[in-house]
C-alpha cells in the first residue's frame, strides 16, 4: 500500500532537545497516535533500536519514521526524525535538520533550558526551520511550564506564544501537538518536474540488503529501476528497491516523490560510496546544482585500542571495518606500542562515543580490548620548521626538537543555577579555562562561556561538572582552534621500563602533581605480584614521582589432599583466565583498567 | 599402593567444615561399615602389590568402634609390612584410651589429632566437641599406648586470632610428644556455616609467616604449605601425583589418567558401594597438577615434563631466585607463593 502524496500534505520534522528531555518517548506517543505500530509490538523508546541504546536509555543514532495522520478528513504524511541529545552525537542533529522543514523543540518542564537545548536551537535557526516549543513532562510534580516558557523566550529569544504542553508519559497534549505540526510546519516546496535531487542524510549497512541510503528528495523523484548518480563520486547505480523508514516494518514503494523521505536499495557492498551529505540525481538528466552537504563529523578524542590477545589484531581490524559501515564518524589507523603490541589509534566524537564503540567491539565481535587513555590532537612545530600532528603522546618528539606545541581549545557553554557559579568558576580555573562571558539569563540561571583547552574537558569534565552542581548544570562545547601551550610529556615507568601506552601530555606547571596522583592511582590498580613493582613518573630522564607495589606474601590454599586436586586445578585455571585479561609487561601483569587510570586521578 | 578410607560421621559439625560428614546418621554405621568392608575386599581380591600407606580419615574415624576396623585389617594384613605407614585421624573427645590401644594393636602407627586450638574460647567459636584439656589428655594417652608418630592439626586466621594466641597454641602443642604438626589457614568453604560469614576470617597475612617461623624455631621442617615435621608418606603420595585407591562415601581415587568418585550420600553408598563416576584427565590437566602440587611441597617439578615456553618462565624464576634448580628439577622454598608461581609459569 503506497500512499500517493502531493507535497501539500507532507510534513518533515525533527525532534530536538537536551539529553533526556523525552524526545524518544514523545516519538513513541506520536507513533502510537498515528497507529503506525500495533499495541502488541509497541515498546518504550521504540526508535532506540540498538542494544546499547536500550540498555543505557539514550539515543545514539537519529532514526526516521514515516507516519500517516488524519486531520479534518485529510491524510497527512508525517516524516519524524528522532535525534540524540548527547553532545557527542550533535552532528546527527545537523543532518536530520537539513532534511526537515520544522522541528519540535522539546524542553523538560521540570528542568528548563539546558546547554544542548541552546546548541540544537541554533542549528535549527541556521537551517531556517519552523520551531514549535513543546514543554514535556508536565505530569511531574515539580513541572513549571510557565517558568520554562519564559526561560525559552528570554534565553533563546524564541516566541513561545504558540506552544504545546505535553506529557510523553501520559499522552496528554499529543493530539493537539499533531494538529499543530500539520498547521505550522510548512509543506515541502520542491520542483516536482525538475531533475532528481535528493540528499543522503544517513547511510548504513544491512546484512540482507547491503548498503542503504536514507534520503530526502528535494526535487523530482526516485523511481524503482531508475539509474541514479551519486554526485560526489559520479558513480551510477540502479535503484533495486525503495522503502519508507519504519522501526519494525519498513514499507516498500515504487517511488519516493518530491518532499518525501525514503530508503534507497542499490545492492551495494559497502557504504563507502554513500557519503552522508552527498546528492543523488538522475544519471541521464542530472541536476546542475548539488545540495551543499555537510562537513564530515570530525573526531576530537583519540585513544589506542589493543586486543589483549596479541593474535587478535586482524580480528580487531575486521571489526572496526564492519563498525565503520554504520558509524561514519569512526576513524582509525594501525599503530603499535612497545607495551601493548599492535593495535589501532581510533578517533572518537567524545568519551561517550568511545565507550559505545569499545563496548560494541567487545560485545558484537567478541573481543577483549585494552583502551589507552584518550587524548586530543596536538600540533607541534619542530625546531627544523616542520609541523607535525600528534595523536598519541608517545609520538611527541624529544623536547630539544620542539619549538612550540599547540593544543586544541573549545568554547564551553555552561548553564547553571546561580548557586553553583562559584564552584564552577573554580573548576574551570583549575582546568585552565578563560572566561569569555557570564550572563544572568534570569534571576537564578547563569550562562558561562569559557575558552578551555580541549584536553581539560573531554575526559572527565562532564562527571566533575555534574557532581559539583548536583546534576543541575549542563554543558556544551564546540572546537575553536589551536593555541600555544606550555606542555610536556609525562612518562610512566613500570619496573624501570617506560610503558609507552601510559604516557600523557600535561601542562608543565601541573606535571609533578599529576605524576604523583597517577603513580598512586596505578598502585591501587596493579595487584601485588611475585616481585616488588616500582612505579615512577618521569619527564625525560628525571623521575618526578615514585611509589611501589609490595611483593606478594602468600597465594596458595591451605589444604590440598587427594580429594581436592581436581577442584584446585579448576580454580587455578580460572585464576589463569583472570590473569589473561591482564597485560604482561615484562614480568609484570598490568590490568586493563590501569591504561585508563589517568582518567580517574583527581586533578 | 596407597589407600584412603573415609569415615563420614562426626559428633558435631564444626562451623568451618565442609567435609562429607554427618552428625545425625550414626545409626547407619553398622551397614556403612559392612559396605565399606565389602568394597575393600572386592577391590583387593586380586591384588598382589604391597600397601605402602593407608590413611583412615574423616569425618571422625574415632567414632567407629574398633571391632569394625578389625575385619578390614584382617583382610589387609597380608599386604602390609613393617614399612607400611598406617595413619588414622582422631578427635580428642572420642579417642578414648581403649580405642587408642585397640588401634595401636591393629597396627596403626601414625595418628593425627584434630586439635585446632588449645583455647577453649576459640574451640567454642568453632563448634568443636572437645575442650583443650581433652586434647592434651588424648595425645598423652596415644603416646602411652605406644604411638611414636603423632601429629596434630591447628586452624588459624580466625577473627579472634592474634600472634599471642597462636604462640600459646604452639607452645602447648610442642609441650606434647608430637613428631608432626599441620597448621591450616582457614578457608571459607562452600557448604560450611562460615561460608556466608566472611568476617570470621581475619585476613591477617602476617599470621602465616609468624606460624611458619615459630614452628621452625621448635625444630620442625616445613615440607608442604601446611605441614611440618616427620613427613606423612600418604599425603606426600598425593603431591607426587601417585595413584591411590579411595573407599567410602564421597571419596576420590586416582588411577592412570582418571579420577573416580563414589556416592557422597551415605545411604546411596550403602546401597551401591561399587558405584563410581569417572573423570578423565587430559595430558594438560596432569601437567598442571604436577606443577602446582610440586611447587607447594618438597616434591618439586621435573623440568622435562614442562613444555619449552613454561621452562623459559620457570628459568626466569630461577634467575630471580624465586625457584632453585637441581638434578633436573625445579624446587620452591616459599610454599606460600606456590599458586602464584604456578600461575606465573603457566602464563604464556
Ligand atoms: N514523568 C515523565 N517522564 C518522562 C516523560 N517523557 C520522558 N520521560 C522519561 O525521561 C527519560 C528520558 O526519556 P527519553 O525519551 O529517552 O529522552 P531522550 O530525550 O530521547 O534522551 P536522549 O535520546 O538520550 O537524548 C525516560 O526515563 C523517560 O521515561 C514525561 O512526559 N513524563
Ligand atoms: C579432614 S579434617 C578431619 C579431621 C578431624 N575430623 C578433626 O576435625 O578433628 C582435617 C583437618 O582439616 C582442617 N580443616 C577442615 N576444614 C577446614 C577449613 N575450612 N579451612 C582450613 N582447614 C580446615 C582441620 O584442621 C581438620 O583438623
Ligand atoms: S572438622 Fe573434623 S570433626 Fe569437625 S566437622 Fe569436619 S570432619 Fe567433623
Ligand atoms: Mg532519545
Amino acid at each position: 500500500m503506497s500512499q500517493k502524496s502531493s507535497q501539500e500534505n507532507i510534513r518533515n520534522f525533527s525532534i530536538i532537545a537536551h539529553i533526556d528531555h523525552g524526545k524518544s518517548t514523545l516519538a513513541d506517543r506520536i507513533i502510537q497516535e498515528c497507529g503506525a505500530v500495533s499495541e502488541r509490538k509497541m515498546s518504550d523508546q521504540l526508535l532506540d533500536t540498538m542494544d546499547i541504546e536500550k540498555e543505557r536509555g539514550i539515543t545514539i543514532k537519529a532514526q526516521s519514521v514515516r507516519l500517516i495522520y488524519e486531520k479534518d478528513g485529510k491524510e497527512y504524511i508525517l516524516n519524524l526524525i528522532d535525534t540524540p541529545g548527547h553532545v557527542d552525537f550533535s552532528y546527527e542533529v545537523s543532518r536530520s535538520l537539513a532534511s526537515s522543514e520544522g522541528a519540535l523543540l522539546v524542553v523538560d518542564a521540570s528542568q528548563g533550558v539546558e546547554a544542548q537545548t541552546m546548541a540544537n536551537v541554533y542549528i535549527a535557526i541556521e537551517n531556517d526551520l519552523e520551531l514549535i516549543p513543546v514543554i514535556n513532562k508536565i505530569d511531574l510534580p515539580n513541572a513549571d511550564p510557565d517558568r520554562v516558557l519564559t526561560e525559552i523566550e528570554e534565553t533563546i529569544g524564541l516566541d513561545c506564544t504558540d506552544h504545546v504542553l505535553v506529557s510523553a508519559k501520559t499522552g496528554v497534549g499529543i493530539k493537539e501537538l499533531l494538529d499543530k505540526i500539520v498547521d505550522r510546519i510548512p509543506a515541502p516546496k520542491g520542483d516536482e518536474n525538475a531533475p532528481t535531487k535528493a540528499l543522503i542524510y544517513d547511510s548504513w549497512f544491512d546484512n540482507y540488503l547491503g548498503a542503504l541510503a536514507l534520503v530526502r528528495v528535494f526535487d523530482g523523484s526516485i523511481k524503482k529501476g531508475q539509474t541514479i548518480q551519486i554526485m560526489g563520486t559520479k558513480e551510477e547505480h540502479q535503484v533495486l528497491d525503495l522503502m519508507y523508514p519504519h522501526p519494525i516494518n519498513p514499507q516498500k514503494t515504487e517511488s519516493i516523490n518530491t518532499g518525501e523521505i525514503g530508503i534507497v536499495v542499490m545492492g551495494l557492498k559497502s557504504v563507502e560510496g554513500l557519503k552522508v551529505g552527498d546528492t543523488i540525481t538522475d544519471a541521464k538528466n542530472p541536476t546542475p546544482t548539488p545540495i551543499p552537504g555537510f562537513e564530515p563529523a570530525k573526531p576530537f578524542v583519540f585513544a589506542g585500542l589493543y586486543p589483549i590477545e596479541t593474535d587478535k589484531f586482524e580480528d580487531l581490524r575486521d571489526a572496526l571495518n564492519k563498525l565503520k559501515l554504520n558509524d561514519a564518524a569512526l576513524t582509525f589507523e594501525p599503530e603499535s606500542s612497545l607495551a601493548l603490541g599492535s593495535g589501532f589509534r581510533v578517533g572518537f566524537l567524545g568519551m561517550l562515543h568511545m565507550e559505545v564503540v569499545k563496548e560494541r567491539l567487545e560485545r558484537e565481535f567478541n573481543l577483549d580490548l585494552i583502551a589507552t587513555a584518550p587524548t586530543v590532537i596536538y600540533k607541534v612545530l619542530k625546531t627544523d620548521g616542520e609541523e607535525i600532528i600528534v595523536q598519541n603522546p608517545s609520538e611527541l618528539p624529544d623536547p630539544s626538537k620542539i619549538d612550540k606545541i599547540f593544543e586544541p581549545y573549545v568554547k564551553a557553554t555552561i548553564l547553571t543555577p546561580n548557586e553553583y557559579v562559584g564552584n564552577l568558576m573554580k573548576l574551570l580555573n583549575e582546568r585552565r579555562g578563560i572566561q569569555v562571558r557570564m550572563d544572568y539569563l534570569n534571576e537564578n540561571r547563569v550562562l558561562l562561556e569559557y575558552d578551555v583547552p580541549m584536553n581539560e574537558i573531554v575526559m572527565d569534565f562532564y562527571d566533575k561538572l555534574k557532581s559539583i552542581t548536583r546534576g543541575y548544570a549542563s554543558f556544551d562545547y564546540e572546537p575553536i582552534g589551536f593555541r600555544e601551550g606550555d606542555l610536556v610529556k609525562l612518562d610512566i615507568r613500570v619496573a624501570g621500563e617506560v610503558v609507552d601506552a601510559l604516557s600523557i601530555i600535561v601542562p608543565r606547571e601541573k606535571a609533578r602533581q599529576r605524576g604523583l596522583a597517577f603513580v598512586n592511582q596505578l598502585k591501587e590498580l596493579i595487584p601485588r605480584q611475585l616481585f616488588e613493582v616500582a612505579i615512577q613518573a618521569s619527564i625525560g630522564n628525571t623521575i618526578i614521582a615514585r611509589t611501589n607495589v609490595r611483593a606478594m606474601g602468600k597465594n596458595v590454599t591451605a589444604k590440598c589432599y587427594g580429594g581436592d586436586i581436581t577442584r584446585k586445578r579448576k580454580l587455578l585455571e580460572k585464576q589463569k583466565a583472570g590473569k589473561k585479561r591482564m597485560k604482561a609487561i615484562g614480568k609484570v601483569q598490568v590490568p586493563q583498567e590501569a591504561f585508563m587510570a589517568v582518567l580517574k586521578i583527581d586533578r | 599402593m596407597h589407600i584412603y578410607i573415609h569415615i563420614p560421621y562426626c559428633d558435631s559439625k564444626c562451623f568451618y567444615c565442609a567435609f562429607n560428614s554427618y552428625t545425625n546418621l550414626h545409626f547407619t554405621i553398622p551397614s556403612y561399615m559392612k559396605s565399606l568392608t565389602k568394597v575393600i575386599t572386592k577391590a583387593l581380591q586380586k591384588n598382589k602389590q604391597k600397601i605402602a600407606t593407608i590413611f583412615i580419615g574423616g569425618g571422625t574415624p574415632s567414632v567407629i568402634k574398633p571391632q569394625y576396623y578389625e575385619e578390614i585389617f584382617a583382610f589387609l594384613k597380608p599386604f602390609i609390612n613393617n614399612e607400611s605407614e598406617i595413619s588414622i585421624e582422631a578427635n580428642p573427645n572420642s579417642a578414648t584410651l581403649p580405642w587408642l590401644r585397640a588401634m595401636r594393636s591393629l597396627g596403626v602407627n601414625r595418628i593425627s589429632f584434630g586439635v585446632q586450638s588449645f583455647s577453649d574460647e576459640k574451640l567454642r567459636y568453632l563448634n568443636r566437641a572437645h575442650k583443650a584439656k581433652d586434647a592434651i589428655k588424648a595425645i598423652e594417652n596415644a603416646y602411652k599406648v605406644g604411638f611414636n608418630n603423632i601429629s596434630l592439626d591447628l586452624l588459624y586466621d580466625l577473627a579472634i586470632d592474634s600472634k599471642e594466641l597462636l604462640e600459646q597454641d604452639l607452645r602447648l602443642a610442642f609441650s606434647l610428644p608430637i613428631t608432626h604438626i599441620s597448621t591450616y589457614e582457614l578457608t571459607l568453604e562452600e557448604g560450611s556455616r562460615f561460608f556466608s560469614m566472611p568476617k570470621v576470617k581475619a585476613q591477617k597475612e602476617e599470621l602465616n609467616f609468624f606460624i611458619k617461623e615459630t614452628i621452625k624455631s621448635y625444630g620442625l621442617k616445613q615440607y608442604e604449605v601446611s605441614n611440618y615435621g616427620k613427613i606423612c608418606k600418604h599425603n606426600l603420595a598425593y603431591w607426587e601425583h601417585k595413584e591411590y585407591l579411595g573407599f567410602g562415601a564421597g571419596v576420590v581415587g586416582f588411577r592412570k589418567n582418571y579420577r573416580y568418585y563414589s556416592h557422597k550420600n551415605i545411604q546411596n553408598f550403602i546401597n551401591d558401594p561399587f558405584f563410581c563416576e569417572k573423570e578423565v584427565l587430559s595430558k594438560e590437566d596432569i601437567l598442571l597438577e604436577k606443577l602446582f602440587l610440586g611447587l607447594r611441597s618438597i616434591v618439586g617439578v621435573e623440568q622435562k615434563i614442562l613444555p619449552l615456553n613454561m621452562q623459559e618462565r620457570a628459568n626466569l624464576l630461577v634467575k630471580e631466585k624465586k625457584l632453585s634448580f637441581t638434578n633436573g628439577k625445579y624446587f620452591n622454598e616459599d610454599y606460600f607463593l606456590a599458586d602464584e608461581l604456578a600461575l606465573f609459569i603457566m602464563q604464556n
